[in-house]
């Protein structure tokens, strides 16, 4: 009971997580990314055509994080070229992505919705021999597909990038005060440009452990509003990878209970689907309260 | 650590219009309306049109199919205008708020709530005359609508927390709380879907023009209209909120209100999108089901950013939505289109409107050559 619990809350934390972890670091860069449901639905739809077309994986994995990639381009450009809201942009192209996926399977796939694509080659689960014997432990690091270390590798690396690589402090300190950066020279719209494509390519991904992993189709209403989740999950991180990670974590584990509890009945799934959110409500509001009575104390 | 950032309106207001004569003023209005509308609107058709062509449509046909099902024949501009009355309503909300420099995204949330209380509120008015049977639930509506906007607003006040996140979550968290409450409590027996009863015969918005279904609610929502064009323009809270938006720190400085402004530029945009969801559940629906709001209060953004805030723009762009709405669920019947081109048109427009097209750096300078050649 407790070892599938875990096991399921650990394979819905990896589509939150990577395209969390991307909009932490678009977030870092000064855009709070709305549209990491729109790159994640790409992404979902590309994998599974191109994990069908060619009965690989690992193309599939490598399409779909390419166009979640071209789409966070877009979203970008749309951004820091047209100067155009991010909020706004963000809600449109979520509106848009979900029209065109939709209208494409209707008209050129002739179904509607659901798209089971032949040949598709679901992601692999890592069994490690050993472990998988030991209880919970188990359940936590055996039989994960290759997206959930993909996962696990990507925090360290990106909170080391924030932190020590040129890129990585240009982005923040564009994040911190554009205007500065770019009187420093920054190009602070090719990085942000940077972070975009970034929040795109891992939503994407994080598309492509829905639609790749334990279903084996597409749906369009797949994501479900997880890029919103993914969003809560970094506002609740405060944007730095690890806790980002870990707040996906605690989401995917409320998912995993809503879906067990499901079965058994008694609570509402409506009502912990909201859990996420008033989360966000939660520390948005601690962290609002913190900061202004402290700035206001700095004031007086 | 992350700063946070604090968001204001995504467009700013156009500078207010003080031509004299009625005629005049209306002809700048128009003018203006076109010029902000006028090439989202154009650009998103370009896109719809290729997307037609690349997948096999005649692009020409189908928006003349369309234009007929939004216009062709009385019916049908019955049809296009009852779609466009919940429109109207999300429109003026989020142009309310905005005004103030408040940037709020929950007014689908209010929607939602202001729907679900008054279609609970209007089922169980079975015995009381018209006039009490609609007022009490729609009061309910905008009760709900206001409710839903009071966590924001008040973190907004007084403690500066960002509107945009807040205001977005509480729409997830209102619609699940929404869906949970049907199924727990409101589910009408025999019915597969949760939803709730059907409001009573007296609590039913009567249709203006039977059969059709634009009813009392289109009234409803012009008043409010014009109610909010004159608040704006002859009101001293009007000025204040025009004042808020455009310059903040000015305003604490001169002594305006900001908090009371700040406070009731949220709570107005729920009390709006609320009682938009009461007569969308009283004149259309007759019930709340899951599904109720189709994305009303997002398109209602899009269309309050497009008509910079200004009434008749909101009311152009309800009516346009509403067109592509309604004509949209039709012509898919004749011609066998998927009604998702009418997101793919909407989103569009969404992302454009906010958008600002640079003129080309060649034209830029040749309009500069040739007025410092005459000056």
């Amino acid at each position: 009971m407790i070892d599938d619990l875990i096991a399921s809350a650990l394979a819905l934390t990896v589509p939150i997580a990577l395209a969390a972890l991307g909009g932490a670091i678009h977030r870092r860069s000064g855009i709070v990314n709305i549209g990491l449901d729109s790159h994640m639905l790409t992404g979902a739809f590309i994998g599974a055509l191109i994990s069908g077309l060619f009965g690989s994986w690992i193309l599939g994995a490598i399409a779909g994080m390419l166009a979640g990639g071209v789409t966070g381009l877009i979203m970008s450009l749309l951004i820091t070229r047209l100067k155009g809201n991010e909020i706004i942009v963000g809600l449109g192209f979520n509106i848009v992505t979900l029209g065109a996926i939709g209208y494409l399977l209707r008209a050129v796939f002739g179904v509607s919705g659901t798209l089971q694509v032949p040949g598709l080659q679901r992601l692999p689960a890592l069994d490690i021999p050993g472990i998988d014997k030991v209880p919970v432990l188990g359940a936590i690091l055996s039989g994960q597909t290759p997206l959930f270390w993909v996962c696990v590798l990507l925090v360290p690396v990106l909170a080391w990038s924030l932190r020590n690589t040129a890129w990585g402090i240009r982005l923040r300190a564009t994040g911190a005060s554009e205007p500065a950066a770019t009187s420093l020279g920054l190009r602070t719209l090719r990085i942000r440009d940077s972070a975009g494509i970034l929040a795109g390519a891992l939503a994407g991904l994080g598309g492509v452990a829905l639609s790749l992993g334990a279903v084996g189709l597409f749906n369009e209403n797949m994501t479900a509003g997880r890029g919103y989740v993914a969003l809560a999950a970094f506002y609740f991180g405060r944007s730095r990878p690890l806790p980002t990670a870990l707040a996906c974590v605690l989401f995917g584990f409320f998912d995993a209970l809503q879906i067990q509890l499901q079965t058994v009945g008694g609570f509402s799934p409506d009502i912990i689907g909201t859990l996420p959110y008033i989360a966000v409500v939660l520390v948005l509001a601690l962290t609002g309260v913190r900061e202004y009575r402290r700035s206001a104390r700095k004031v007086s | 650590m992350t700063s946070t950032t604090s968001h204001t309106a995504p467009v700013s207001p156009d500078a207010p219009n003080v031509r004299d004569s009625l005629t005049g003023r209306l002809l700048v209005t128009f003018v203006r309306v076109a010029r902000h509308a006028g090439l989202p609107v154009v650009i998103a058709l370009i896109v719809g049109a290729i997307v037609l062509s690349v997948t096999g449509y005649d692009a020409f046909n189908v928006y003349g199919s369309l234009t007929t099902e939004a216009f062709g024949s009385a019916s049908r501009i019955n049809a296009t205008l009852a779609a466009a009355t919940p429109l109207l309503f999300t429109g003026i909300a989020a142009a309310f708020a905005y005004r103030a420099g408040v940037f709020t995204v929950g007014v689908e949330g209010s929607f939602v709530l202001g729907g679900l209380t008054a279609a609970v509120l209007g089922a169980n008015m079975g015995g009381l005359p018209p006039a009490l049977a609609i007022t009490i639930p729609l009061l309910g509506a905008a009760v709900a609508g206001t409710l839903v906007a009071l966590i924001p607003a008040i973190l907004r006040a007084f403690w500066a927390v960002d509107e945009v996140v807040t205001t977005l979550m509480f729409n997830f968290i209102v619609i699940g709380l929404a869906g949970w409450s049907v199924q727990a409590f409101f589910q009408q027996r025999g019915q597969a879907n949760s939803a709730t009863a059907y409001v009573s015969d007296s609590a039913v918005l009567p249709a203006l023009a039977p059969p059709g279904q634009v009813n009392w609610a289109l009234v409803i929502g012009l008043a409010l209209l014009i109610g909010y064009a004159v608040w704006m323009r002859y009101s001293t809270l009007g000025f204040e909120f025009r004042a808020v938006g455009s310059a903040p720190r000015f305003s604490i400085a001169q002594g305006l209100r900001v908090r009371n402004v700040l406070l009731l530029a949220l709570l107005g945009a729920g009390l709006i999108g609320g009682l938009g969801g009461g007569t969308h559940a009283l004149g259309i629906v007759g019930r709340y089901s899951a599904g109720f709001s189709a994305s009303f209060g997002f398109t209602g953004i899009a269309i309050a950013l497009l008509a910079r805030f200004n009434p008749i723009g909101i009311l152009v762009g309800a009516i346009l939505f509403g067109a592509l709405n309604s004509a949209g669920a039709t012509v898919q019947l004749f011609i066998n289109l998927p009604v998702q081109l009418i997101d793919i048109l909407e989103g569009t427009v969404m992302v454009l409107a906010v958008a600002t097209f640079i003129v080309p750096a060649w034209w830029k300078r040749r309009a500069t050559r040739s007025r410092g050649g005459k000056a």
